[in-house]
């Protein structure tokens, strides 16, 4: 175990599913060539199959704190990144045709239930829920690993894969219960979520939090009284994990989400929710019940206009309190190391004026200056060390 | 005992086809499946209870020099269809220095190294190996080459290197003796790491002066 844990809270209340998180960690994280299937962050309609799609057959983690045999997504379980024929059907001179992925003969994608969810008219329903690596306590893919690849931070629990010792036996995708591990097959190196280590360190929050319109993920230790994630899963107990029952004690946890009344058969309002709360119990377990009952209650009483810290809290009025000690931003952070290599010959235009530079922007923008067919470019490991520079 | 015959040159053999090889008798190893009580993790020993493993893949080999290269034909059944997670790979070991155990992979004091082949990369991969998943991805340079031919569900694998020794290099020296081990994984049964088929011990392995 670590000395500390760094962890986040993922508020399912609010998610929209817009997928800017998982845009955000495949921008900064996964353009290397090889990586291109890979989304270290992804969304997904619950009730539905995840990604990799039905990732809770896969196996892997623990019974009784013993190690439970896995498989290996495939990247067609992952969803692979399709090709698209812009070029042709923008300017190809043909008015018959029409944008295909993959010329027409594409699998699932990643997202491929999105807003399907489940129940049937007038209860249908359905809620988003983005996953990360959980950066586990008891983490299923080091204790896997033959070649002590895998590593858990001393100083905050974060997870890492050494790329250098891996040798691509892969045991470690089998392993994790949640598969949440990617195999580049060009380096021939297994690749999965950083929790934004370089920006932690700097006490940056990570792309995926910070990026989020919705205001719901939150960061912090898990042992810090005074942040955000120790208020909402110790004190509050609102904040649960996705299948504790996977036995690698994960570190992020959901506020599992209310839902609208279900509609008895002549349409009228019932007391039971329209999401079955028995789904929700075998995704976040037992402490759902717990839960769903104060968050509404404390609902209830901000409603009245009494005060509520979890109210306060999950709301997150002051949005950079969401990030415990992480608030710093990144542009600031930046400003105290020497110019990276993907910013050495910019010249922002707005120069210290600019309301909106930080190192994503900047980064892009500077990439951005002749068009290309394909908004993410893939670089070369060796690009990527320079940063994206041949 | 692997016997290694001196010829006059060795470049011809580095292809495993060639007619050269059917002058020299090869010699079977007896391999065994890497027991599940040396699988590092505990994953991998209950993910691989109960599964086959390791079969015996009737290896044969032979080898020849010609006092500056050596060169290794290593014959065995267990060819994969293509498309599987993991390849087809052959490795062979030889001791650098301090009589280091082949099954526990050498140690820090008595390294091991590895010529790697396997069916998706070209070339053959040096690596040092200094105990159980100790080996480095980049072990000592040196002159080496790997080819290899499939026939009849067999694999037919020559590798040459360069004789001498030089720091880490294991001592190959016409005249002199040394032992040598094997390992060989089948991809197409998910074989890679400990998962393996490999020769026990040491065999003695000499080479005419
Ligand atoms: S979620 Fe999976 S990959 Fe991440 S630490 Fe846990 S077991 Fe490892
Ligand atoms: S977590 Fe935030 S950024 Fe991600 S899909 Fe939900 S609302 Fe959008």
């Amino acid at each position: 175990m670590s000395k500390r844990q760094v962890a986040m809270v993922m508020d399912l209340n609010k998610c929209i599913g817009c997928q800017t998180c998982t845009v955000a960690c495949k921008t900064l994280w996964t353009r290397r060539e090889g990586m291109e299937h890979m989304l270290w962050n992804t969304v997904n309609t619950q009730p539905g199959a995840g990604t990799p799609h039905n990732f809770e057959k896969m196996g892997g983690g623990f019974k009784d704190g013993v190690a439970q045999p896995g498989i290996r997504p495939t990247v067609e379980d992952f969803g692979k990144a399709w090709e698209f024929n812009h070029k042709d059907v923008f300017f190809g001179g043909k008015s018959d045709i029409s944008l295909a992925a993959d010329g027409g003969r594409h699998g699932k994608g990643p997202n491929w239930d999105e807003d399907q969810g489940g129940g049937e008219f007038p209860n249908s329903h359905y809620f988003y829920m983005p996953r990360i690596c959980n950066h586990c306590t008891h983490p299923a893919c080091l204790e896997a690993c033959p070649r002590k690849a895998i590593t858990k931070r001393e100083e905050d629990g974060i997870v890492l894969i050494d790329e250098d010792r891996c040798k691509g036996y892969r045991f470690c995708q089998e392993a994790c219960p949640y598969k949440k591990i990617y195999y580049n097959e060009m380096e021939g190196v297994s690749q999965k979520c950083i929790f934004c280590f370089p920006r932690i360190d700097e006490g940056v929050t990570t792309a995926c939090s910070r990026q989020c319109p919705g205001r719901v993920r939150f960061v912090g230790y898990l042992d810090d009284p005074e942040g955000p994630i120790w208020k909402l899963v110790t004190k509050w107990k609102v904040a649960l994990p996705l299948h504790a029952e996977y036995g690698t004690e994960p570190n992020v946890f959901y506020v599992p989400p209310l839902s609208p009344p279900k509609l008895d058969e002549d349409g009228n309002a019932t007391d039971e929710p329209r999401i079955p709360t028995e789904y929700l119990v075998s995704l976040f377990g037992d402490g759902v019940h717990h839960a769903l009952e104060t968050v509404r209650r404390e609902q209830d009483k901000s409603r009245r206009g009494e005060p509520s810290e979890l109210m306060d809290l999950l709301i997150a009025r002051k949005w950079l309190d969401m990030f415990g000690p992480f608030q710093k931003h990144p542009r600031d952070a930046a400003r105290m190391r020497p110019i990276p290599a993907n910013r050495q010959g910019f010249k922002n235009p707005l120069g210290e004026k600019d309301p909106l530079s930080s190192d994503e922007v900047m980064a892009s923008m500077a990439e951005s200056s002749e068009p290309k067919a394909s908004t993410i470019r893939f670089f070369s490991k060796a690009e990527y060390k320079n940063g994206g520079r041949a | 005992m692997l016997v290694t015959r001196r010829i006059k040159d060795v470049a011809a053999f580095a292809e495993p086809g060639d007619a050269g090889w059917a002058r020299f008798e090869p010699v079977r190893i007896d391999m065994i499946a890497a027991p599940l009580v040396m699988q590092p993790t505990e994953y991998i020993r209950n993910s691989w209870q109960g599964r086959e493993y390791g079969a015996d893949p009737g290896l044969e080999v032979a080898a020849v020099h010609d006092g500056l290269r050596w060169a290794v034909r290593v014959s065995w059944t267990g060819v994969s269809p293509g498309g599987t997670d993991f390849p087809d790979a052959l490795a062979l070991a030889l001791p650098v220095r301090g009589n280091p155990v082949l099954m526990l992979m050498g140690a820090e004091d008595a390294p091991i190294h590895f010529l790697r082949w396997q069916a998706n990369k070209p070339g053959v991969k040096s690596q040092l190996a200094t105990g159980i998943g100790q080996s480095t991805n980049s072990g000592p340079e040196l002159d080496c080459s790997a080819r290899a031919l499939a026939r009849d569900g067999r694999w037919h694998v020559v590798i040459t290197r360069v004789l001498g020794s030089r720091g880490d290099v294991a001592p190959l020296e016409a005249g002199g003796k040394t032992g040598i081990g094997f390992a060989v994984w089948r991809g197409g049964n998910d074989e890679r790491g400990g998962i393996k088929a490999f020769s026990i011990d040491w065999a003695e392995l000499v080479l005419d002066a």
